[in-house]
């Protein structure tokens, strides 16, 4: 009939952390084309609710691994753009590597039990 | 770090930063809205505070939010304000002020280099504890391999400097610099300026001294000074903060070795520098790297034995005890004066568990006022530890601006409670960091005590009643009981303090009419001073037996003679006794005397049996007992003719006299007493007079025979009330305590009047549309605290029985049951609730009954 009406499901906490400096890894953007991002790369399993999308820009802002500034969306309206710093490169790649292994860990105690 | 200062930016523009994600999320709002999806995307607030409480960690925020609150209610209402903290604030200095005393005084150890390395040493035998001598110190400073260095320091007499006596103090030459003590100018003493024998005449000064004394000359050092018109080269001034081990004796110093030049004539003090078998010297040291007490106290009990033995001295076997140089560290404190601490350290906390009692009435009362707020907040899902949280927060400030008041109060309270104590002495008091401490520690306990009972209280939840508005929500008796008890707390405590003034103010009644078995009021004591640089044994005994017979022939003068000790000075001489004639009987230590023939007429004593000493005597083996002797040694006999060995001779009785108190004004012992022969020391002249005339002439006739004598004239009675000096503080500072926690105790009264007149508006208005006299409503206002104030009488006055039971033995005169004191102290409770219900009973008096009705 048509497509199964999954529930969104939750994120693992400090995941969005990862996806959100993924996803500006590749350019600037704000807080609504994230948001927008994460939906459609996720096929509409991942939604991120405000509430928790601006802490974790927040979070990390405070950590110094995004920068950001206000600028001009694509409909001429003010935005705050947030873009990759090198330190947020580097945490990106040690939460990857994290997250990978955590996965294939789970992943293998799936399978051989 | 860098996280910190991010989030320290973040904080100086916060206000900014929150209006940027306001217009962010806004933003993206209106994003979703262009892509018509709903903006169901969850609590806006919510997420602003999530996205704040990354920066900054909430639970400051929140205290900050508090503290500003806080502020601003205690600004809006200045009359609660400044009486709480007027009330903490006194209540808080004055225990600070206390703390700081015994701080100064008890708690800090000597202000020197290193002062966990130096310690005190003991020595205790069978017999009990003693100090040393100074050959047996030179021995162990020299052998000892546990101290890096080992001081010696005797207090000295009085000498004389100018025309003021100064109280010396005798140390040995590596003091100064054992201590570590930097010289202000000049230097210390060295080893070679304190030889036994071939003393150095050296003296080191106090800062004080130098600028007061000899006018903060700059070529001090090398200059002149005559103590007891001995010369003594200055070598150093000590630094203007050093208080030195003993805080009451800091102004001049010599060498061990020099007090036979200031004493050539004193034969004991050649023995009290070398003998091996001397005594009586307090030694500390610095401990050597590495070592430890015990090791240090173990190699002196070995040191001390083989002294003795080199000394052809029996085994001692002593235990020697190493202790810090904090007074309260020494193993042999004085213990008369730790109760007295105690007490003072009790009567200081009433007084500041009042002030909290009052103040946390005073909170009760607000927060009654505040209810309807408290109710809303609760309603709207206010937690409610968040609430109390908030309270708590009003009374840390509160308490924390009361000790900043109480603080100030220390820098000033000590030092004139101290200069009222002993004014002679220079002692530098100043609040330091365990005043400090103790300060902020004293707050806390006092916020939570006056601050928490009231915050639980006001935010119960049972508090919804008082939407409803109107006073009398709930019913006044219930509430009225935990700040009933609050005043009783009041009352009690105002009672303990002044019920125990005033007992020991009719003490001292009591003690200024005592008989001490002489007649105080007429006698006067001449004492007097001869230089002692310039005296030796045998001119003394020439001044008194030629100043006895010269009163004994003077028939125009009133009753006088000499007594080496007169009545109520503050020492005691005291000599070997034994009985003859009986095997077996113990040699004892015995109260001694040495008085001439006119002594007993001269103090209205009575001669029981014999006669008194007549010139002759001086020559002879007699002695006079008093009544007390006579009864002890001779029970049921006739002492007259008796013999006894004293002072290592057989003496004949010849007289017995009545009973005197001796020094202190609460016991009879026994006394003997031997004619004055002045071998002891020069004797004070007691008379039956205190007119200037007599003095005059008793005064020339003393100079007559020697002009550089010194003499000095008082009356016995001054004397006398100097006895009660202690006392007289005591009852001072207790009454001054009693008057404060009263008047405070007061406010808290005419506050909880006033809430019950408030409370019973509408009651007071019905009794009055009934016709109630004035006087029936003031009752009924006073009624309704009549238990708080009865059952704070009774603890209040069980308090004070109880702690003057302690006090009894302390100071002379006390009886705990005494009525006058008691009953004054109620007059005076009725007194301040009569003031303090003045007020709020005129109030309850005016009420109109027709408005107070029609608010139904």
């Amino acid at each position: 009939m048509g497509k199964h009406e999954h529930q969104p499901l939750e994120l693992l906490p400090g995941t969005l952390d990862l996806l959100i400096l993924k996803i500006v890894a590749r350019g600037a953007m704000h807080g609504y084309g994230i948001a927008l991002m994460l939906k459609t790369a996720s096929e509409d399993v991942l939604e991120v609710g405000e509430s928790s999308l601006y802490p974790a820009l927040q979070r990390l802002l405070l950590n110094g691994w995004v920068t950001a500034e206000w600028g001009a969306s694509e409909n001429n309206r003010r935005a705050r753009f947030y873009t990759i710093t090198a330190a947020g490169r580097k945490r990106l790649a040690v939460e990857r590597a994290d997250f990978e292994r955590m996965v294939g860990a789970i992943q293998r105690v799936l399978q051989t039990t | 770090m860098t996280r910190f200062f991010r989030r320290l930016q973040y904080w100086m523009h916060r206000d900014r930063m929150d209006a940027e994600l306001a217009e962010e999320m806004e933003f993206h709002r209106s994003m979703l809205a262009d892509d018509g999806r709903p903006a169901a995307m969850g609590n806006r607030t919510l997420a602003r505070e999530n996205a704040r409480g990354v920066w900054i960690w909430p639970w400051l925020e929140s205290l900050w939010q508090d503290a500003v609150y806080a502020l601003r209610t205690m600004r809006r209402q200045p009359g609660f304000t400044l009486t709480a903290l007027a009330a903490l604030g006194l209540a808080i200095g004055v225990n600070t002020s206390l703390f700081t005393i015994f701080n100064a005084i008890a708690l800090r150890p000597w202000p020197v280099a290193e002062p966990s390395r130096v310690v005190t040493i003991d020595r205790f035998t069978r017999e009990g504890g003693s100090d040393f001598g100074i050959a047996e110190y030179r021995y162990l400073a020299q052998n000892s391999k546990s101290f890096s260095g080992m001081i010696a320091m005797r207090n000295g007499e009085r000498v004389k400097l100018g025309d003021r006596a100064l109280p010396l103090t005798y140390v040995s030459g590596n003091y100064f610099a054992v201590l570590g003590i930097q010289m202000e100018r000049g230097r210390g003493f060295v080893a070679q300026e304190d030889v036994t024998g071939a003393p150095a005449a050296v003296v080191v000064i106090s800062h004080d001294l130098w600028e007061n004394l000899l006018g903060g000359d700059p070529r001090v050092v090398g200059r002149t000074i005559r103590l007891d018109d001995v010369p003594f080269t200055v070598v150093g001034v000590t630094p203007a903060d050093f208080i030195s081990a003993d805080p009451l004796r800091n102004l001049v110093w010599t060498p061990l070795a020099a007090r036979q030049l200031l004493r050539p004539n004193d034969p004991s003090v050649e023995k009290w520098l070398a003998a091996a078998d001397s005594c009586c010297t307090p030694i500390a040291g610095r401990l050597a790297r590495g070592v430890t007490r015990r090791a240090a106290q173990a190699e002196l009990a070995i040191l001390v034995d083989r002294f003795r033995e080199q000394n052809r001295m029996s085994r001692q076997n002593p235990r020697i005890v190493t202790a810090g140089t904090a007074w309260i560290e020494s193993p042999r404190k004085k213990r008369q004066v730790v109760p007295t601490m105690v007490a003072l350290f009790l009567a200081v906390t009433l007084v500041l568990l009042l002030a909290c009692a009052n103040v946390g009435n005073l909170l009760l009362a607000r927060a009654a006022a505040r209810r309807q707020e408290i109710a809303v907040r609760l309603s709207l899902g206010g937690s409610r530890m968040r609430l109390v949280r908030q309270l708590l927060v009003e009374c840390m400030l509160l308490a924390l601006a009361a000790s900043a008041l109480g603080l100030t109060m220390a820098m000033a309270l000590p030092a004139a409670i101290l200069e009222r104590l002993a004014p002679d002495q220079i002692i530098h008091i100043a609040p330091d960091r365990n005043v400090l401490i103790y300060t902020m520690a004293v707050a806390t306990l006092s916020c939570l005590a006056f601050g928490l009972a009231p915050a639980l209280h006001g935010t119960r939840a049972g508090i919804a009643g008082a939407l409803k508005g109107g006073a009398g929500a709930e019913g006044p008796t219930r509430r009225l009981s935990l700040r009933s008890a609050l005043l009783a707390v009041q009352v009690a405590i105002s009672v303990t303090l002044l019920v125990n003034a005033g007992l020991l103010v009719r003490g001292i009644q009591r003690a200024q009419r005592l008989d001490p078995g002489f007649d105080v009021r007429n006698t006067s004591v001449l004492s007097i001073d001869l230089p002692a640089s310039q005296y030796t044994g045998p001119r003394t005994k020439q001044l008194t037996s030629a100043l006895w017979a010269q009163l004994e022939r003077s028939r125009d003068l009133p009753a006088a003679g000499l007594a080496l000790n007169p009545p109520l000075s503050n020492a005691t001489y005291s000599t070997s006794f034994q009985l003859t004639g009986r095997p077996g009987s113990p040699r004892l230590h015995i109260y001694a005397n040495e008085i001439s023939g006119g002594y007993a007429d001269a103090l209205g004593m009575r001669l029981l049996a014999g006669r008194n000493f007549v010139p002759e005597d001086a020559g002879r083996d007699v002695l006079i007992v008093n009544q007390a002797a006579a009864k002890r040694f001779w029970p049921g006999e006739d002492a007259l003719g008796k013999t006894a060995v004293a002072n290592a001779r057989v003496r004949q009785i010849v007289g017995i006299i009545s009973d005197t108190y001796t020094n202190d004004l609460t016991e009879i012992e026994a006394v003997i007493y031997f004619p004055a022969t002045g071998s002891w020391g020069a004797p004070a002249v007691v008379v039956r007079d205190r007119g200037a005339a007599t003095l005059d002439r008793i005064a020339s006739l003393v100079k007559q025979m020697e002009p550089r004598a010194e003499i000095r004239a008082a009356t016995l009675a001054a004397s006398f009330d100097r006895k009660l000096q202690p006392s007289i503080y005591a009852s001072e500072l207790a009454g001054l305590l009693g008057l404060l926690a009263l008047a405070i105790a007061s406010v808290g009264m005419s506050g909880v009047f006033a809430y019950v007149v408030g409370q019973r508006t509408r009651e007071i208005g019905v009794r009055m549309a009934l016709g109630a006299q004035p006087s029936q409503i003031v009752r009924l206002v006073l009624g309704s605290s009549v238990h708080a104030l009865a059952g704070g009488l009774v603890f209040g006055v069980a308090g004070a029985a109880g702690i003057s039971a302690l006090l009894v033995n302390a100071l002379p005169g006390i009886h705990p049951l005494d009525v006058l004191a008691y009953s004054g102290v109620v007059l005076l409770l009725m007194a301040a609730v009569t003031v303090a219900s003045a007020v709020p009973a005129r109030r309850a008096t005016r009420v109109d009954p027709v408005r107070a009705l029609r608010w139904e």
